[in-house]
């Protein structure tokens, strides 16, 4: 799951192509994705893993980088 | 909020708060203080906030008992929005048939008398809106009815935010006792002398100077005028986030942890940061509640670029009042986002397909655009923007004053970025230091006649 999520925000959302960024990345709080790129992320998460999560669980705080997500996306 | 009533309750409530031994009867106390305080300055507020919470209250139990939840969850909305429709927009709708009236005769016409706005109401209604969405999203459970009519009525937070979610403030609630740190006794203190601070020393000294330039901006200078722009860009944002540091500083001395509302703004480097940073707990509601709901409607691009940031943040603006200048002003930024988003697009496809990217040196226009295109908002705003606005645009010397604030603008982000970290990293704060505050405010609320922008709403 955390393959699949990183390989997703490297094709969709990473300005810079060289930068590397791994499950611990923080992604929203450092402004690497935004409130559109997380529509996005939350559609893809839905296709791929058939879960769908709430806005209020998209945060900088419960939702920053990839290992919280898996996280997040377990417990729904 | 900077009252008798409001320090009067806050001082009495909290020494009893201290002394009562287990936290139910804390809540209980300060429930009491709460419906006080609203009743004190408006009994008709009162009603419509009892009122408002039992239905909440009962649509929230229907909703988490049901399977099928969604026509509860639309009736606890529809009857929710239907108050704030009720006492803040039916006039302006009125005002619109009657406009139209006069084109087509056909069109009903009614009436409207003058409804005073219960105070709060604007606050609650988002506070209850995010309450029965959380329950049918499965994010919260209804919890019991007193800490429900706590968390509606809570009057530290109650005149104008921030719109705390239930979620967070429920755990505080259940707690079996808060326990009794000083430290929480020093932050709150030091919080509201701060709040105090920007509300009386700062917004209130510059909205005296510049007050008199936006009622007649004609009999001044057009440089002037700009600088009259740029005072109340920042006369509102100390306005509003001093009353946040009140709300949260008052919040903190019982023990509870109330959500920022403001984490510099006006440094934001672009749009979309910006409403990360500005009125954080309504950035949030409608990101959570309008802005991703209306985009799962559609996948296309121009629903989701150019439809939805717009008719989201006229929402926003519109809940500000039932005027056309705030409307207005919400879909400046609406059209705001899409523009940078668009933006960030061309700039990664360019990347992508060209390996080229933007030279880094632009960088530098960054955070001067977005305080200008923020400080332009304001003109709809505030009333009587327009007026400023033609003086300022319809003259060479008035657009020059904004191209030379501009380049001035770009040498203060300069010196903001170098200084930034070893400013924050210096400040510590004395006790003494609180007492220097309070003693100041003291002396400017004596001298100046005080109330809160944002409590308006």
């Amino acid at each position: 799951m955390e393959e699949k999520l990183l390989d997703f925000i490297r094709d969709e959302f990473l300005e810079d192509p060289e930068l590397e960024i791994d499950a611990d990345t923080r992604l929203i709080s450092a402004g690497i994705i935004d409130s559109f790129s997380l529509v996005s992320l939350q559609s893809y998460i839905e296709r791929e893993f058939g879960k769908r999560i709430p806005a209020p669980r998209i945060t900088a705080e419960s939702f920053d980088t990839v290992r919280q997500m898996v996280q997040i996306i377990q417990q729904f | 909020m900077i009252s008798f009533e409001f320090f009067g309750i806050l001082s009495i409530s909290l020494i009893l708060y201290w002394l009562l031994p287990a936290q139910r009867y804390r809540n209980l106390l300060l429930t009491a203080s709460s419906l006080l305080f609203i009743w004190l300055l408006d009994h008709q507020s009162l009603i419509v906030v009892l009122a408002l919470t039992l239905f909440s209250y009962g649509m929230g139990q229907i909703i988490y008992r049901q399977k099928r939840s969604g026509w509860a969850h639309a009736l606890g909305i529809v009857g929710v929005l239907s108050s704030l429709i009720f006492f803040k927009y039916l006039g302006f709708l009125a005002g619109i048939t009657d406009s139209l009236y006069t084109f087509l005769e056909a069109l009903p016409r009614f009436s409207v008398h003058h409804l005073l706005l219960p105070l709060g109401i604007s606050y609650i209604v988002l506070k209850h809106i995010s309450y029965l969405t959380d329950i049918k999203w499965k994010l919260v459970k209804p919890g019991n009815f007193l800490d429900f009519l706590l968390y509606s009525s809570l009057f530290t937070i109650f005149l104008a935010g921030p719109i705390e979610r239930f979620e967070r403030l429920s755990p505080q609630l259940k707690s079996p006792r808060i326990p009794f740190k000083r430290s929480d006794l020093e932050l709150g203190s030091q919080r509201i002398a701060l709040g105090l601070f920007k509300k009386l020393v700062i917004a209130d000294w510059i909205g005296f100077f510049i007050a008199d330039i936006w009622r007649n901006p004609d009999q001044y200078h057009p440089g002037l005028a700009v600088l009259a722009l740029f005072g109340y860009a920042i006369q509102i944002y100390f306005d509003f986030a001093g009353y946040s540091d009140i709300a949260i500083g008052s919040s903190r001395l019982f023990g509870l942890k109330v959500m920022g509302n403001f984490q510099r703004p006006y440094l934001a480097p672009n749009i979309s940061q910006f409403w990360r940073r500005w009125h954080i707990s309504l950035s949030d509601f409608i990101r959570d509640y309008i802005f991703f709901p209306l985009s799962r409607l559609s996948s296309s691009k121009l629903w989701l670029l150019g439809f939805v940031p717009v008719i989201a943040m006229a929402l926003c603006g519109i809940w500000h009042g039932a005027e056309s200048r705030y409307l207005l002003w919400g879909i400046w930024h609406g059209l705001g986002l899409t523009v940078y988003q668009l933006f960030q697009q061309f700039k990664r496809r360019r990347i992508k397909r060209k390996g080229q990217r933007l030279n880094a040196s632009l960088a530098v226009l960054a955070w001067p655009v977005t305080f200008m295109f923020v400080s332009l908002g304001w003109l709809s705003f505030r009333a009587f923007g327009l007026p400023v606005a033609r003086h300022i645009f319809f003259s060479a010397e008035g657009l020059l004053a904004i191209l030379l604030s501009f380049l001035l603008l770009i040498f203060i982000g300069r010196a903001i970025s170098a200084f930034q970290s070893r400013i924050s990293a210096k400040v510590r704060w004395r006790p003494a230091f609180t007492l220097y505050l309070l003693l100041i405010c003291l002396i400017c609320y004596s001298a100046m006649n005080t109330e809160f922008i944002y409590a308006a709403f």
